[in-house]
């Protein structure tokens, strides 16, 4: 694997992280909630990768 | 507060649950071996990487089946699933895998050419993950695979390729397309080494012959043609004419642009003595304006909304009720294959190739493709390969 390709993983783990952050945080909306769900399936799709 | 959590726990148990139910299928895909029977002509067994060491260890990495005559003569390679969302180059490979006897020359197969690509899917375009083929004693299963290399094995894109060694600009995706990245290179992207490795192979063994086995939609202006630059034109002029004369199918030949860089018809012949053709047979399921991208659709080639276009005269290939079957495509492929074989080694008795037991497009017509693939639960021990 490349170092670019690293950087990627790396980079997709940290969005990743962020929007559970987000996920936890968040108090009021649900339509938020279900759209930080929906973001983060690509993302663990690819760190799984599985897609 | 707790009800809050409790909400925010069954949604998450429901994403685990979608992601579940969603990559299970694409993981098990790309897991899945294709069983490929060694035929009796098969006289060894190679990998690509043997032939560009930045393969070794990775999903791109492929397998080269060497079918070697008795007496010497020339040598030609056959490649399969270049763009793995066409299957019947594969599909070709393999009848020859399992049938070809060679009596003078060598052959090189290599069936799963894009092998990342034959792991690679198409859930977005509504495609089938797997079809299967009819045979006498079941179905043989098969991965649908995609145009491109999978991004779990060559990833990011750039958002341009900058083809090596012209520098010539092609799409970003064309970074992961094998019929992009000719001639290729031993230390560049992984699709680059892919190429890097046939190139090599054609160099060091002195190929004769590289044939490119594809296929394209009705719509596309390429298709029902063998596609040949100047070198390789008299050649497959002479297969196209006595394929349509003899076997009554048709097959023009298409001239390889000089100025696209990165094609195998290009790239081949430019940077060794090989003489290049692509290979390519209408499949109707790949075509944009269809019916639902079913198996069946696969199989047969047939669709309405295709035959009213074909009434409007929008296709480029003659089309009606009786579709286009993938016995016509395998067989068009396994008679042309056969044909350029034939018409080189007339005007090179010293570098001919004699090929024997593969099937024409006649014989395929009637018996069917899946009829020319063994069993491989009854295969001798060691003659099975998962692929
Ligand atoms: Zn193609």
């Amino acid at each position: 694997m490349s170092l670019v390709t690293i950087a990627y993983y790396v980079l997709t783990a940290f969005l990743l992280g962020l929007v559970i952050w987000n996920f936890v945080r968040e108090k009021v909306s649900r339509d938020r909630l279900v759209l930080y769900l929906l973001v983060m399936v690509p993302l663990i799709l690819r760190l799984l990768r599985v897609k | 507060m707790r009800r809050e959590a409790t909400v925010k726990a069954s949604l998450a148990a429901a994403l685990a649950g979608l992601v579940l139910w969603g990559g299970l299928p694409l993981y098990r895909h790309r897991h899945f071996g294709v069983p490929v029977v060694k035929g009796p002509g098969v006289t060894a067994v190679l990998k690509l990487s043997e032939f560009s060491k930045g393969l070794e260890g990775t999903a791109a990495d492929t397998t080269v089946f060497v079918l070697q005559g008795k007496e010497p003569g020339g040598r030609a390679l056959v490649m399969g699933n270049t763009h793995a969302s066409e299957p019947e180059g594969m599909l070709t490979a393999l009848i020859f895998i399992e049938h070809a006897v060679v009596e003078k020359g060598t052959l090189y197969v290599i069936p799963f050419f894009n092998a990342s690509a034959g792991r690679n899917t198409r859930p977005g375009d509504g495609y089938p993950l797997y079809f299967d083929v009819p045979t006498e004693w079941g179905s043989k299963r098969f991965r649908f695979g995609n145009r491109d290399a999978s991004p779990l094995d060559q990833w990011p894109d750039p958002d341009v390729t900058v083809h090596y060694p012209t520098k010539q600009l092609l799409s970003y995706i064309d970074a992961r397309n094998t019929n992009r990245t000719w001639p290729g290179r031993p230390g560049g992207l992984p699709m680059e080494r892919v190429t890097f490795g046939a190139m090599e192979l054609i160099r060091r063994e002195k190929v004769d012959l590289a044939i490119d086995i594809h296929g394209a939609e009705t719509m596309f202006p390429v298709t029902n043609c063998i596609v040949a630059p100047e070198k390789s034109v008299r050649v497959a002029t002479m297969a196209a004419l006595t394929v349509k004369a003899a076997e009554g199918f048709e097959s023009h030949v298409e001239p390889s642009p000089p100025r696209f860089h990165g094609l195998s018809h290009r790239e081949i012949g430019d940077h060794s003595d090989a003489l290049p053709f692509l290979l390519e047979a209408p499949i109707p399921f790949l075509d944009q304006p269809t019916g639902p991208k079913t198996v069946e659709f696969f199989l047969d080639g047939k669709d309405p909304f295709l035959l009213s276009l074909s009434k409007k005269k929008k296709l480029f290939v003659p089309y009606d009720e009786t579709g286009w079957s993938l016995e016509k495509r395998v067989g068009q492929h396994c008679s042309t294959t056969l044909e350029i074989f034939r018409q080189f080694s007339r005007r090179n008795a010293d570098r001919a190739l004699v090929v024997k037991g593969v099937p024409r497009y006649a014989e395929i017509l009637e018996n069917g493709v899946g009829h020319y693939y063994a069993d491989p639960s009854k295969a001798a021990p060691g003659t099975v390969l998962r692929h």
